[in-house]
């Protein structure tokens, strides 16, 4: 009985002293995107396919194309980092780790001009999707994914 | 009335006197011969008593001796009741264990409940979904724009929700 008891209690333990924080370092997928509808649509990204069914039903476009990327291995969660096109910068910085994710600080600019900027938890579980401006007859997608 | 045997018996252990000790003797054929053997009798009597001797038991093989034999009997007892009425079989869950084990496992699922419900807060967003903590666009830039968000639930996607932004070229989708 009283091994009983002491297994129970051991096992106890260490289920709790498992901490349910993030553990190890994740890579996240930085992408500017420009969403469009076009007679013969390109396959979508494979970092988007994921969350393809949503894009699509949201914005109602039929092709997804990366026109600036970057993926970061986040290791203390303090990095920073740049995606960039020909005109447009996403500049996101890493501010620290939660246990719901990431503390990030995302600035969209145009060449140097700031156009939008946000402070976000991105979760491992759930991408992060911010409409942009109209770009010609597409739109600019900015979208970050936890790899 | 004792039987020749018997009589000899008693007679070799000097058992027999009296006018029965005569009678006997006066009955056997060979007195000589009776009185070799019944030496002999005697002679292997205390040989045998000198070299066997009585073993005593000491007292814990006494009690361990005892033991034996009642559980042989309660074995052999049991084992004839077997045919006829139905055993009692000893388990490990006796009602004293089984009540400590219903009260052990009432309390770890309490622990685990108090662990798990401690730090949430039902208010608070999910925890597994991407939460936009604020957002602002330039209003000089973009003079009319408004923000919105929420979630798609099918994908778990967080969604900032643009309106208003300037539009721009064809010419700023290059790569």
């Amino acid at each position: 009985m009283g091994r009983s008891l002491a297994l129970v209690a051991a096992v106890t333990a260490l289920i709790m002293s498992a901490s349910p924080k993030l553990q190890g370092a994740e890579t996240v997928w930085s992408g500017l995107v420009i969403a469009e509808n076009v007679a013969q649509p390109q396959p979508i990204p494979s970092e988007l396919t994921r969350i393809e069914g949503s894009l699509k039903k949201l914005f109602g476009y039929n092709q997804f194309q990366v026109i600036g990327q970057s993926r970061k291995l986040l290791k203390t969660g303090q990095e920073d980092w740049l995606a960039t096109s020909k005109f447009f910068g996403l500049h996101v910085d890493a501010r620290g780790e939660s246990e719901a994710g990431y503390v990030l600080n995302l600035k969209l600019y145009k060449e140097k001009e700031l156009l939008l900027e946000t402070d976000a938890k991105l979760s491992k579980r759930s991408p992060l999707v911010i409409k942009g401006p109209q770009v010609g007859s597409g739109q600019l997608l900015l979208i970050l994914v936890v790899q | 009335m004792k039987t020749f045997e018997e009589k000899w018996t008693a007679w070799l252990d000097g058992q027999l006197s009296g006018g029965e000790l005569a009678e006997f003797e006066a009955s056997l054929p060979d007195k000589a011969a009776a009185e070799a053997e019944k030496a002999e009798a005697k002679k292997l009597g205390v040989l045998l008593k000198r070299e066997i001797g009585a073993q005593t038991l000491m007292n814990e093989e006494f009690f361990s001796h005892q033991l034996r034999e009642r559980i042989a009997r309660e074995t052999a007892g049991s084992s004839r009741e077997s045919g006829g009425r139905r055993i009692e079989v000893s388990t490990w869950w006796t009602i004293r264990r089984l009540l400590w084990t219903g009260t052990a496992s009432l309390a770890v699922f309490l622990v685990f409940a108090i662990f798990v419900m401690r730090d949430k807060n039902p208010a608070e967003q999910s925890q597994y979904l991407t939460q936009i903590l604020n957002a602002r666009v330039d209003p000089v830039v973009s003079p009319n724009a408004t923000i919105s968000m929420f979630e798609a639930k099918e994908d778990r996607v967080t969604v900032l929700w643009t309106e208003g932004l300037q539009s721009l070229p064809s010419d700023y989708a290059a790569k």
